[in-house]
C-alpha cells in the first residue's frame, strides 16, 4: 500500500475509534471496585485476560483474535453490570466470537473444547447464548478497530519505502508487546491509536533509528494526537514493558488448575505414596537399639571397621590361612 | 521354561488362558516327603508350666528333641495326632520363650538351634508352576505351614528375648546359619518370606560380626538374579531389609556402600519383574541420595541409561522414581542434570501411551518440583517447549491435551517472554521447513521436466517416424509420472544439479546423445 492511501487509511480508522473505546464511567466503576467485593474488580478483569492469553495461545488463535476478544470483553464489562460468578462465561464468549470472526476457516475449536480445556463449569449451550447477548449488546459484527489495526498500519508507514527493516523492526515483537499491555486493565482507556503509536516510539526508541522516529512524528501529525496525551501512555508502556521483559518470574498461583488424570494413573499415584518401611532402622557400626547391655562384646564399632576390611574377604579363607596373614 | 514363540509373546491372550486351564487345584508343595522308617508316635509330655522349676529346663529340652521329628503334610490323613502333638509343643514353646526369663541358659542355645536347623532348613522344592508369573498367579504355599510358621515364630521370639546372648549365640548362628537362611527366601510363600525378612533383620543388627558377610551374599544373590538367572522370590523382601540398613548408614559413606549402589542398585532396574520389588527398590535408592547427596548425578545418570525403551510399564514406574528423588533432590544437584533429564522427560511427555504422558505431565503438580524449574526456567523451558507445544496439537488423548494446556499455562506464567520468544521461534522454524520442503518439490519438479525435455530432444534426431513414437511415449511418461509425484527426497538437502546438456536445435550434429 502507498503512503498515501496508507494516511488515508489511517485516518479512516481514526474517525472510526471512537466507538470502540469502553465507556470510560464502566471502566472507572471496575477501576474503583475493591477485590471481592459485589462487581468485577480490576484484578478480575486482569485474572480473565491472561486466562484468555493463555488459551488463544494454546489454541494458536492469532493475535488479531486474542485482542479482538479484549476489545469485547472491556466494552461489554464497561456496559454492563456483570457479576463476577458469570465473568468466565462472558469472557470465553467473546474469545469465541472473536475467534470465528477473525479466521473463520482457521482450526477452530468448537465451544466444546474451548469449555473442557478452560476448565470452566458451563455448558456450550450457556455459551452461544451469553455470545448472542454480547453481539446484541455490542452491536458487534465482524471487526473492530483496535489498536492492532492501527499497529499494523503504523508499522507499514514505519517500514516506509525500505520493506527490508522488516528485521529491525519487528512486527511480531510488537504484536507481543501489545498483548502484554492488554493484560494491564489501564490500557483500556487509551484510544487505540495513540496506545499503538506510543509502543511503537518505545520500540524505535529502542532500536534507535532516526528516520523511523521522523516518520511517527510525521503519523502523529497527521493524526493531530496531543503530545501531552502521546506521553502519558508512552510513560505507562515504558513500565509496563520493563516488567513484562524482566527475568523475574511470578510463581503462578497453580491451585486453581484442575489436574485429571486417568484411573490407572490415580491408583498408581495413590499407591506409591504410602511406601513407608516397617522394619526399623539398623544404625551401622553400633548396636541394634533393642539390645541391651552386653560386656562380653567388647569388638564394639571397631569390629564394623574391621569387618568391612577383612571379614569380607576373610569370609572366604579358611580359618588356619587368616591367621598366617 | 516352556519354549514360547515369538507371536505367543506379543498376543498377551494365549499364555494366560492356556494355565488357567490348566490349573485345576489348589497347589501345595513341601520339600519334607520324609517317610519314617518306622511311624513313630509322639508321646505327650507335661506342660512346662505344671512342672517345678528345677525340672524345667530338662522338660524344656526333651520337648525341643521331640519337635526334631518333621512329618509329611502332603498326606493329609496320616499321624494326625502326632502332629497335633508337635503343634501344641511348639505353641507351647513359643509361649514359654516369650513370658519367662533365665529360660535361655548357655546349654539352652544348640538345642534350640539344631531344633530350628532341622525343621525349617530344607532344600526347596522347584516350582510346581514354571511360568509362575507373580502378578497373576497364586503363589504355592508351604504344604507344613501349620509346623513351620510355629518354627520361625520361636526362632523371632528367641532373637527378641531380653536374656538373649550374641556372643553364645554366635557359635550356633555362624556363618552357614545364615547363608541357609538366605537360600530360605527364594520360597514361593510369601509368609514364609515376611517371618524371614524379620528373622533376617534382627540377626543383622544384634550379629555384628555377620553384617559384612550377610552384605557381601545378598551382594551375590542380587547379582545373580540380574545376570543370570532373573528369578529369585525374595528380592523384596532383602530390600526392605536393606533399606533399613542404608538407613542407618554412618557418614561418610564408605566407598564399599556406593559400589552397592551403582553396580548394584541400578542395574537391577533393569530386570523384568521390576513391578514385584519396585517401591523398595526406589526406597533404597531415595535413602542413598538423603545420605549422600552427591550422588544425585551418578543415580540419575544411571537411570537415564537404563530408560526403558519398549515396556511402558517400566516407563511409568521410572517416573515414579524420578519424581521421588526430585523430591528430595539439592538445588545445586538439580542443575547438574536438568539438561539430560529433562530431555528425556520432553520425550515421556510427547509419547503414544497415555499414562506415561501422563505421569510425566504430572510432574508439574509438584510444588516442590515447579520451584526447582522456576528457578532454571531458561534451561528448562527450552527443552519442553517444542514437545509441549507439538503434542498439544497432534496427541489422540484429550485428558492429555488438558494436563499439557495446564503445564504450558504453568511456563507461560512463569515466564512469559521467553515464552513467546519460543513460540515465535518454534513457528519460524516450522515455517521455514515447509519452506524447505516446498523448495524440494519444485527441484523434483524442475528436474522432471528437464527430464523430458532432454529425452524429447534425443529422440528429435531420428526418423520422423520415430520422432511421432517418441512424442507418444514423452506424453505416456508425463502422465504416468504426474501420478506417481516426485520420490520422497528426504535426503540430500544440498543436491547438486547437474544440468543437463543444453536442448540443441534439431538441425544440430548427429547422435552424440
Amino acid at each position: 500500500m502507498d503512503a498515501f492511501k496508507l494516511m488515508k487509511e489511517l485516518r479512516a480508522n481514526y474517525e472510526q475509534e471512537g466507538y470502540y473505546i469502553p465507556k470510560e464511567t464502566g471502566l472507572n466503576l471496575i477501576e474503583s471496585t475493591e477485590q471481592n467485593g459485589a462487581g468485577i474488580s480490576a484484578k478480575c478483569r486482569d485474572a480473565q485476560v491472561e486466562d484468555l492469553w493463555g488459551l488463544s495461545s494454546f489454541f494458536g488463535y492469532s493475535t488479531q483474535t486474542f485482542v479482538l476478544a479484549v476489545n469485547l470483553l472491556d466494552r461489554f464489562l464497561a456496559l454492563m453490570r456483570v457479576q463476577p460468578k458469570h465473568l468466565s462465561c462472558v469472557g470465553l464468549s467473546c474469545l469465541h466470537l472473536a475467534a470465528q470472526r477473525s479466521a473463520p476457516d482457521a482450526t477452530l475449536s468448537s465451544g466444546h473444547e474451548l469449555i473442557r480445556i478452560g476448565q470452566r463449569r458451563f455448558t456450550a449451550s450457556d455459551l452461544s447464548r451469553m455470545e448472542k447477548i454480547v453481539a446484541e449488546k455490542l452491536h458487534f459484527t465482524s471487526s473492530a478497530v483496535t489498536p492492532l489495526t492501527f499497529l499494523h498500519l503504523y508499522h507499514q508507514v514505519a517500514l516506509g519505502q525500505s520493506p527490508s527493516r522488516k528485521e529491525v523492526l519487528s512486527l511480531e515483537k510488537l504484536e507481543a508487546q501489545l498483548k502484554a499491555c492488554l493484560r494491564c486493565m489501564s490500557f483500556s482507556k487509551a484510544k487505540p491509536s495513540v496506545l499503538a503509536l506510543a509502543l511503537l516510539r518505545h520500540e524505535i526508541k529502542a532500536i534507535q533509528s532516526e528516520d523511523m522516529w521522523e516518520m511517527t512524528c510525521h503519523v502523529q501529525r497527521h493524526l493531530k494526537i496531543a503530545d501531552a496525551e502521546l506521553q502519558c501512555w508512552a510513560e505507562r508502556v515504558a513500565r509496563c514493558l520493563s516488567d513484562y521483559a524482566s527475568p523475574r518470574c511470578s510463581r503462578p498461583n497453580h491451585k486453581k488448575l484442575l489436574w485429571v488424570v486417568s484411573r490407572r494413573t490415580a491408583q498408581n499415584l495413590q499407591s506409591s505414596s504410602c511406601s513407608v518401611p516397617d522394619l526399623p532402622t539398623i544404625p551401622e557400626g553400633g548396636w541394634d537399639p533393642s539390645q541391651s547391655e552386653d560386656s562380653s562384646e567388647d569388638l564394639s564399632s571397631g569390629e564394623e571397621s574391621l569387618s568391612s576390611s577383612l571379614e569380607g574377604e576373610g569370609a572366604y579363607f579358611p580359618l588356619h590361612l587368616r591367621r598366617r596373614r | 521354561m516352556s519354549a514360547i514363540s515369538a507371536s505367543e509373546k506379543v498376543d498377551g491372550f494365549t499364555r494366560k488362558s492356556m494355565r488357567k486351564a490348566q490349573k485345576q487345584r489348589k497347589s501345595q508343595g513341601s520339600s519334607q516327603f520324609r517317610t519314617q522308617s518306622a511311624l513313630v508316635e509322639l508321646s505327650p509330655l507335661p506342660q512346662l508350666k505344671d512342672v517345678p522349676s528345677t525340672e524345667q529346663q530338662e522338660l524344656f529340652t526333651q520337648k525341643l528333641q521331640q519337635c526334631c521329628m518333621l512329618f509329611d503334610f502332603m498326606d493329609s490323613v496320616i499321624d494326625l495326632k502326632s502332629k497335633e502333638i508337635k503343634r501344641a509343643t511348639l505353641n507351647e514353646l513359643v509361649e514359654y520363650v516369650s513370658t519367662n526369663r533365665g529360660v535361655l541358659v548357655e546349654t539352652a542355645y544348640p538345642e534350640i538351634t539344631s531344633m530350628i536347623c532341622t525343621n525349617i532348613f530344607r532344600t526347596l522344592p522347584p516350582s510346581d508352576n514354571p511360568d509362575f508369573d507373580p502378578e497373576e498367579d497364586e503363589p504355592t504355599l508351604e504344604a507344613s505351614w501349620p509346623h513351620i510358621q510355629l518354627v520361625y515364630e520361636f526362632l523371632l521370639r528367641f532373637l527378641e528375648n531380653p536374656d538373649f546372648q550374641p556372643s553364645i549365640a554366635k557359635r550356633y548362628i555362624d556363618q552357614k546359619f545364615v547363608l541357609q537362611l538366605l537360600e530360605l527366601f527364594d520360597s514361593e510363600d510369601p509368609r514364609e518370606r515376611d517371618f524371614l525378612k524379620t528373622i533376617l533383620h534382627r540377626i543383622y543388627g544384634k550379629f555384628l560380626g555377620l553384617r559384612a558377610f550377610i552384605r557381601k551374599q545378598i551382594n551375590n544373590i542380587f547379582l545373580r538374579f540380574i545376570y543370570e538367572t532373573d528369578h529369585f522370590n525374595g528380592v523384596a523382601e532383602l530390600l526392605e531389609i536393606l533399606g533399613s540398613i542404608i538407613n542407618g548408614f554412618a557418614l561418610p559413606l564408605k566407598a564399599e556402600h556406593k559400589q552397592f549402589l551403582m553396580k548394584v542398585l541400578i542395574p537391577m532396574h533393569t530386570a523384568k519383574g521390576l513391578a514385584l520389588f519396585h517401591a523398595q527398590l526406589a526406597y533404597c535408592v531415595v535413602q542413598f541420595l538423603e545420605k549422600d547427596p552427591a550422588l544425585t548425578e551418578p543415580v540419575i545418570r544411571g537411570l537415564l541409561k537404563f530408560w526403558p525403551k519398549t515396556c511402558s510399564q517400566k516407563e511409568v514406574m521410572y517416573l515414579g522414581e524420578i519424581e521421588e528423588i526430585l523430591d528430595v533432590i539439592e538445588p545445586t544437584q538439580f542443575k547438574k542434570i536438568e539438561e539430560p533429564l529433562f530431555k528425556q522427560i520432553s520425550r515421556c511427555v510427547a509419547n503414544p501411551h497415555f499414562q506415561v504422558a501422563e505421569r510425566a505431565l504430572y510432574f508439574w503438580n509438584n510444588e516442590y518440583i515447579l520451584s526447582l524449574i522456576e528457578e532454571n526456567i531458561d534451561q528448562v523451558l527450552p527443552i519442553m517447549f517444542g514437545s509441549l507445544y507439538r503434542i498439544s496439537k497432534e496427541h489422540w488423548n484429550p485428558t492429555i491435551i488438558s494436563l499439557v494446556y495446564n503445564v504450558l499455562k504453568t511456563l507461560m506464567e512463569m515466564n512469559s517472554t521467553l515464552f513467546d520468544e519460543l513460540t515465535a521461534s518454534y513457528k519460524a522454524d516450522r515455517q521455514r521447513e515447509k519452506k524447505k520442503e516446498q523448495e524440494r518439490e519444485e527441484l523434483w519438479e524442475k528436474l522432471d521436466e528437464l527430464q523430458i525435455s532432454h529425452s524429447g530432444l534425443a529422440h528429435s534426431n531420428s526418423h520422423m517416424l520415430h520422432n511421432a513414437n517418441a512424442n507418444n511415449n514423452n506424453v505416456n511418461n508425463n502422465n504416468n509420472r504426474g501420478g506417481g509425484g516426485p520420490p520422497d527426497a528426504a535426503q540430500n538437502e544440498d543436491m547438486e544439479v547437474d544440468a543437463p546438456a543444453p536442448p540443441v536445435p534439431a538441425e544440430g550434429p548427429p547422435g552424440l546423445y
